[in-house]
């Protein structure tokens, strides 16, 4: 019943939103005379210049950004995990998981763009440049920035993943025996860890692969825009002052549901691909032998150094958005600023002032709210079958935002709710929920019902059993979970705009509209605080719990 | 006899208005205000905080800046409210629109239709003889469905380091543009301030700019817009980066000036570089100048919805930013630089004093240097420029 409930409030939006983008597609949308069906919108979709580029750029860009982070978080997974050093992993990625889309956009913008800092760095001393070079770089015309940035963010999600998914795996054990048979520790893996972690990973994969394609912030400052990827045309199709085009608009956001879906089919016949040679490899025992131990130890520090290399570059760009938020002056060539000051900070203050209450308000509430029916859907679950309603919660992770984000705009003006703040958390809890899901519900469903048991034989009724028991046993994982929400309700760009008709600004929101084009200083303050409110919320979590845990450091939890 | 009755009645008719003013004032303390305005550039919306508090405290009405990327963006959501048959309460109260986002509001029957703007108390400071596109924007009538707010006319700005002797004429700059490839481009239409520039040439080389003042025909577009392809033709490949990428708007453009990336770079506001130069974002070496044949000239209005919640609040901010006090403050060079739409003949001496007395940028050219403008093409011919140049270079295939 609770779980009905939960999953009608998550789908009722989405369906809605859907059905009011296929409506217009086929010119029924009477507001504007559409009053009887047709394909004209398509016609006239077909008909839009550069299309066929901004196709094939949004799905380049998704199937490229999505495989190389797959592969190199499985390669770094394979190597560091093997030798134990997850922790080192976890260190890693944290910084990254928590920072939103748009401050790592904004970080590779300062970074790489031709009077970006590390051009400053070497010019004029190595390159001779005194004015920033005549470059088509970020963006570059096949969005290869665009995929570098994607790669930087979703490479640490899909690590995070892989980590939770292998606690699941009894990884030790499968590559002993592998080696006791005389596989490498690479092959073993490749053999026996491999196709269990991607049969588990499917999922994050398919949201990674469908942000990817869709994605509108990052790629409103790293994409081309002569055509832009199909996702930032549909913003502006909608946006458009002739109000035809809101039929186009939405022939484009059908179409582009008809693009994520053929990417994910096309990753899904790869990843079918694939494990259908593996498991000949398997069969043919195939240790890779063959391979020089030399060459495999360089393969094996290249990789690393390979799949850490975006993710480094982003820490670097965000190292260059914080010199930004305190420069004055800073003219090129110099590699550090002129002249040192705080002079934008007294806008900073009148404007991301606002801008920050806000982000923190509400990540904070939807966090705690999402959390809150996160443990109530796991605490009513009751069968295995339970598990499949699961899977309908992610469905708002699985389709394009901008394919439903318009229709749901308008299923909430006819409720009366548009410009509220309920609405606002409405719509971030759409995309909060699943992914304190996808956090806490591995580590939940783990939980050794023995301690519950004991607890009941010692008198202790249902809900003490709950609270004093479960929840407290379970602090770190609930908190890590808030702290996921929190995290991803500050990097949401367009349920924002959508859902608060715009009346809302956040960090996020603030950094798009300040991104294109006013003053890098103001960027760097609203960057750094982008990079500030989630990392503290992070860390105030996590003092939380471990404070709370010290009681109970005799438990192996 | 009659021209004392004329005079008398004008008298009251004026008293009345203040009187209705006053009315109105008094209902909407109290009233936020959803001010849709582009957000872009920190010192337009400082001086809109600044507007806000002057308004909280005189008339209780809080004023909130809705920061838009795109002004399209709120006429997208009012269209949106209207489709859900939302007709009171909207999200919009006071949106900050001309030429095109305008001409499409008022053609949707999207804006409030009782020619309030006329009946401000601040109007009577405005002569619409003098100026007559307070009345006439983008040559559409405004029927009163808009306030004016501030005038824009199109500058370039040049950094004096690299251009000694700045192009004065689109044919100057096209040579110019020749010899220094990579040194100059223009934001991406549909920005506003890129498809001004597009507007500007296309009247430059325009043999016949009297179709231009009419609304566009289908027919017609290919030939008229003949002149201003084959100079992008000319001029694209040394473009900054090559034509491929463009800036998203000036302000955008103004940093690639800083930065030296741009030699020459244009905004619609004369006093931007003055602006860029105080706040450090350009060399003190730019300066600014105009083409021969003039540019564009052009009037900004505040508009309030059709369904506005709060379109009393609206009204008395939209008469607050017209007011004198507030017109010299946006006038300042140091605080935003935006040129009045008050007829200084008309107001008292000491305004007229304090309008005389700010000061002019350093980069920042005269009146007697800005007299050359040409006036806005019809707003029909701003879709058919944008589409037309958006299916002739942004599908790079």
């Amino acid at each position: 019943m609770v779980r009905i409930a939960i999953l009608l409030l998550c789908l009722m939006p989405v369906a809605a939103g859907l059905l009011c983008a296929i409506l217009p597609a086929l010119g029924w949308f009477p507001p504007l005379g559409g009053n009887h069906f047709s394909f004209q919108p398509f016609v006239d979709f077909f008909a839009q210049p550069g299309l066929r580029r901004s196709i094939c750029l949004s799905l380049s860009v998704g199937l490229l950004a999505t495989f190389l982070s797959y592969w190199l978080a499985m390669f770094l997974l394979a190597i560091l995990y093997g030798q134990g050093r997850a922790g080192f992993l976890f260190r890693l990625i944290s910084p990254l998981l928590s920072v939103p889309h748009i401050t790592i956009a904004v970080g590779f913008l300062f970074l790489l763009q031709p009077s970006g800092w590390l051009s400053r760095l070497f010019s004029p001393w190595l390159t001779g440049w005194q004015r920033p070079p005549n470059l088509n770089i970020v963006p570059d015309e096949n969005a290869y920035v665009l995929i570098l940035a994607l790669i930087a963010k979703e490479l640490p999600f899909l690590l995070l993943m892989g980590l939770s998914a292998l606690s699941q795996i009894k990884v030790r054990p499968l590559l002993d025996t592998a080696a006791s048979l005389g596989y490498g520790s690479l092959s073993g893996w490749m053999h026996l860890v491999q196709p269990q972690l991607a049969a588990r990973l499917r999922l994050a994969v398919l949201i990674v692969m469908v942000f990817s394609i869709s994605v509108v912030d990052m790629a409103i400052l790293l994409a081309p825009s002569t055509p832009a990827p199909l996702a930032v045309r549909i913003l502006t199709w909608f946006r458009d002052p002739d109000l035809s085009y809101q039929f186009v608009a939405a022939a484009a956001a059908v179409m582009q549901l008809f693009c994520a879906l053929l990417a994910c089919v096309i990753w899904v016949g790869i990843d079918k691909c694939i494990l259908f040679v593996m498991a000949r490899l398997s069969a043919a025992g195939q240790r890779f032998s063959f391979l020089p131990s030399s060459f495999v130890a360089a393969l094996k520090k290249g990789g690393v150094v390979l799949a850490v290399w975006p993710c480094v570059m982003a820490c670097f760009g965000m190292l260059a958005a914080l010199i930004w938020a305190f420069a004055d002056i800073w003219r090129y060539p110099s590699a550090l600023p002129d002249k040192w000051g705080l002079s934008a900070w007294k806008y900073a203050y009148i404007s991301l002032g606002q801008a920050t209450f806000n982000s923190l308000i509400l990540g904070l509430i939807t966090a705690a709210i999402c959390v809150s029916l996160a443990l109530l859907w796991l605490q009513t679950e009751t069968r295995e079958s339970d598990k499949h309603a699961e899977r309908l919660i992610y469905i708002p992770l699985l389709l394009p935002q901008i394919a439903f984000l318009f229709g749901m705009q308008i299923l909430l003006i006819w409720l009366g709710f548009d410009g509220l703040f309920l609405a606002l958390i409405w719509a971030h809890s759409l995309f909060v929920f699943p992914y304190v899901m996808l956090s806490l519900a591995p580590t939940w469903r783990r939980f050794d019902a023995r301690y519950l048991a004991i607890a009941a034989t010692l008198g202790a009724g249902p809900l003490r059993r709950f609270l004093s028991i479960k929840l407290a046993m379970m602090t770190l994982p609930v908190l890590t979970a808030f702290a996921v929400g929190f995290a991803v309700s500050s990097a949401l760009y367009l349920p924002t705009i959508f859902a608060s008709n715009g009346r809302v600004m956040t960090l996020t929101t603030e950094a798009v509209t300040l991104a294109a084009g006013a003053g890098r200083q103001n960027l760097g303050i609203a960057s750094l605080m982008q990079m500030a409110l989630p990392l503290l919320v992070f860390l105030i979590c996590d003092r939380l719990a471990r404070a709370r845990l010290a009681r109970f450091s005799f438990f192996k939890l | 006899m009659t021209l004392i009755m004329a005079f008398g009645l004008a008298l009251t008719g004026v008293s009345a208005q203040a009187a209705d003013f006053d009315l109105m004032a008094k209902k909407a303390r109290g009233q936020t205000v959803y001010f849709n305005a582009w957000g872009g550039s920190p010192q337009i919306n400082s001086y809109i905080v600044w507007a806000g508090s002057q308004i909280k405290a005189r008339y209780g009405v809080t004023l909130v800046h809705v920061k838009l990327t795109e002004t399209a963006d709120a006429v997208a959501r009012i269209l949106a409210e209207k489709s859900a048959g939302k007709t009171r309460d909207g999200s919009v109260d006071l949106i900050w629109v001309n030429g095109e986002n305008f001409a499409s509001l008022k053609r949707q029957g999207l804006l409030r239709s009782d020619s309030w703007a006329f009946a401000l108390p601040s109007f009577s400071y405005t002569d619409a003889d003098a100026l007559p596109g307070i009345i006439s924007d983008f040559a559409n009538p405004t029927d009163g469905l808009e306030s004016p707010w501030g005038r824009a006319q199109l500058v370039f700005g040049y950094d004096t380091q690299f251009v000694s002797n700045p192009p004065r004429s689109a044919e100057e700059l096209a040579n110019w543009i020749e010899k220094n490839p990579g040194r100059f481009t223009f934001p991406q239409p549909p920005d506003f301030t890129g498809t001004s520039f597009l507007k500007q040439i296309l009247l430059e080389v325009s043999p016949d700019k009297a179709i231009f003042a009419a609304p566009a025909r289908e027919a017609d577009t290919k030939a008229a817009l003949a002149p201003l392809f084959a100079w992008l033709d000319r001029v694209r490949p040394h473009l900054w980066r090559g034509g491929v990428n463009y800036p998203p708007n000036y302000t955008a453009m103004v940093q690639l000036l800083g930065d030296g990336e741009l030699a020459i770079a244009m905004a619609f506001n004369p006093a931007e570089f003055s602006n860029g130069i105080s706040q450090g974002i350009l060399p003190d070496s730019v300066r600014t100048y105009i083409h021969d044949s003039g540019t564009l000239a052009n009037v900004h209005f505040v508009a309030i919805p059709f369904n506005a919640a709060a379109a009393d609040g609206a009204q008395v901010v939209a008469n607050f930013l017209l007011s004198p006090e507030a017109q010299i403050r946006k006038a300042n060079p140091d605080i935003w630089g935006d040129p009045t739409v008050l007829s200084i003949p008309k107001l008292d001496a000491e305004d007229a004093a304090a309008f005389a007395a700010l000061p002019r940028g350093r980069a920042t050219l005269g009146p007697a240097d800005l007299n050359r403008t040409l006036p806005e093409p019809h707003p029909s011919w701003v879709g058919v420029i944008e589409r037309a140049w958006m299916a002739r270079y942004s599908g790079n295939e």
